[in-house]
């Protein structure tokens, strides 16, 4: 059974805040979807999931293609700065 | 009470493979931030990676050097972090199917350091911190790496630094990596724990970061050695924890409580495929592996008749042997030619980095026919010397600095009598000489050398003097 202890881990490492209000709720919905997976765990099948597309070795050669412009590769991220990508101090 | 060290590495070593290692963006050091970048390695939604096959064949490479078994059946899985250094919140790295396992090295002491793993991955962006604010550059980002962990089997400082200076020899005579410290293309993570002499019980460890040269890393493991023995023995209690090395102060500080393993949520990458290698593939890529150092060592030493020490400093610098072996190809001698590159040739050679590229003035064959000279035409060492200094500066062949008369050397009639010339001329050397002064014949084999412009033999010039000299007596 999950605890709210370790709701409020996860909830830490998914950079997410949490309320003590969510946090039964949380703790009661994390359990359910566990306790699904142990449904299938259950299931008994030999598959793995590693090989579930039996593809194996697909490379790419070592050969340089040409990258994006500066400008190009910051327009989504508002041009940056200086070429830069930019991360704002929090808060 | 005596303590041990029980210290194990992380070395994270950029392959000098053309491209990156999911997308075909070249691999370069510096260059204007976030122009060797595309929208797979800055990790924009909808992108799927695809593996540089060439990456694959160097870290099987470096497995096989490293006496690793090679897994035929590797996979590739996400590691979850949140940090700006990866566009996509995760690494692409290999969890519990690494390419490489169960290798080791042998230190010169005898002593073997176990190789846990090897595996590959992609390196992250690079981070400016400025005003509170942080500057990202992902021209790294997506970088090849492969990541060499060792067992914790390291019991001193300068078994580490014997260890990185192999593993970086190796690596260079692969030529899989330029293993750059300074460039950060060879970066190493220390894990460091003491325990009490003899004990089998592992302590407390401490993991080290930040240390990109190897003097900083001797300085560092020797630091923490004594830190965790002063907390441990004043009855306190070593923390697990990353620590960061200042090479200002030449400390380390705690930068944060190590995260336990499964905090990165590993877990398969569903865009990346399996990677399977039969025994037939890795027997292929061995018997293409060049020759490596210990063997070229011992090869310099017995058919080359060179001395351990001189066959060491050639070994260190791959390119180095290749121009050796080409100009020594041939020779009879191949000692004179080890002997010009250790001495006059390095002289010009300022920086290591010109040692490791041969930034040679003088070509291979030029040195060849110099030192082929001295071999067949009985040029003398001090004129060949001469004319080498001169190759050095024009990288013109040898022909042109030496003459015919200079192979044809003096024979001995016309030796004597310049030797009795000289002995008449100089009635106080002779005088001193006969008197027990045995040294002043010496600035006598200077005059004879001069005369001659220095086509004599040295050996037989000094015979022939105190021959003339006797015969005053």
């Amino acid at each position: 059974m999950i605890t709210r202890e370790e709701i409020l881990d996860l909830a830490v490492l998914a950079k997410l805040f949490v309320s003590e209000e969510e946090l039964d709720a949380l703790t009661e919905e994390m359990s359910n979807i566990i306790s699904f997976a142990d449904t299938i765990n259950n299931a008994g099948t030999e598959a793995e999931f590693d090989g579930i597309n039996r593809l194996s070795n697909v490379f790419r050669e070592d050969v340089p293609a040409p990258s994006y412009p500066q400008e190009e590769i910051l327009r989504n991220a508002g041009g940056g700065e200086d070429g830069f990508f930019l991360v704002r101090r929090r808060g | 009470m005596s303590w041990e060290m029980v210290c194990g590495l992380e070395t994270h070593v950029e392959l000098s493979t053309q491209t990156k290692i999911f997308c075909s963006c070249r691999v370069r050091f510096g260059g204007e931030p976030n122009t060797n970048c595309c929208p797979i390695c800055v990790g924009h939604p909808g992108t799927l990676p695809k593996l540089n096959r060439e990456v694959v064949r160097y870290a099987i490479m470096a497995g096989l050097v490293m006496n690793c078994e090679i897994r035929g059946d590797a996979r590739m899985d996400r590691k979850n972090y949140v940090y700006p250094d990866l566009p996509k919140a995760y690494q692409i790295s290999q969890y519990d199917k690494p390419l490489c396992e169960h290798g080791h090295v042998t230190l010169s002491s005898g002593r073997e350091i176990g190789i846990t793993r090897i595996h590959i991955e992609e390196d992250a962006g690079k981070l400016v911190h400025q005003g509170g604010n942080t500057f990202v550059d992902y021209n790294r980002g997506g970088v090849p790496l492969i990541e060499i962990v060792t067992e914790p089997d390291f019991r001193s400082a300068s078994e580490i630094r014997e260890y990185l200076e192999q593993l970086q020899l190796l690596m260079k005579s692969i030529g899989i990596s330029d293993c750059k410290m300074q460039e950060g293309s060879l970066r190493c993570d220390v894990n460091l724990s003491v325990r009490p002499a003899g004990s089998k019980k592992l302590g407390t460890r401490a993991e080290i970061k930040n240390m990109n040269s190897f003097s900083f890393i001797e300085k560092a493991v020797d630091y923490e050695f004594h830190r965790q023995i002063d907390l441990i023995e004043s009855g306190e209690k070593v923390v697990q924890e990353t620590r960061r090395y200042n090479d200002g102060d030449n400390t380390t500080e705690s930068m944060r409580s190590k995260e336990d393993a499964h905090d990165y949520r590993y877990f398969r990458e569903p865009d990346l495929v399996a990677i399977v290698t039969t025994r037939e593939e890795v027997e292929a890529i061995r018997a293409l592996l060049p020759e490596l150092p210990d063997t070229k060592l011992a090869r310099y030493i017995s058919s080359f008749g060179l001395s351990d020490a001189d066959a060491r400093l050639l070994v260190r610098y791959p390119k180095i042997c290749e121009y050796f072996e080409a100009a020594a190809r041939g020779l009879k001698n191949p000692k004179a030619v080890s002997n010009f590159i250790l001495g006059q040739i390095f002289r010009t050679l300022e920086t290591e980095e010109d040692k490791e590229a041969a930034r040679i003035s003088v070509s291979a064959e030029h040195l060849r026919e110099l030192c082929s000279m001295m071999e067949a035409q009985g040029l003398r060492l001090n004129l060949a010397k001469a004319a080498l200094d001169k190759m050095l500066e024009t990288g013109e062949p040898a022909a042109r600095f030496i003459t015919k008369e200079d192979l044809e050397g003096v024979d001995e009639d016309a030796l004597l009598a310049i030797c009795r010339a000289a002995v008449e001329a100089n009635p106080k050397v002779v005088s001193d000489y006969l008197g027990g002064k045995e040294k002043a014949v010496k600035s006598l084999i200077g005059q004879v050398m001069r005369e001659t412009r220095g086509k004599a033999d040295a050996v037989l010039a000094e015979e022939l003097l105190i021959r003339c000299m006797r015969e005053k007596a």
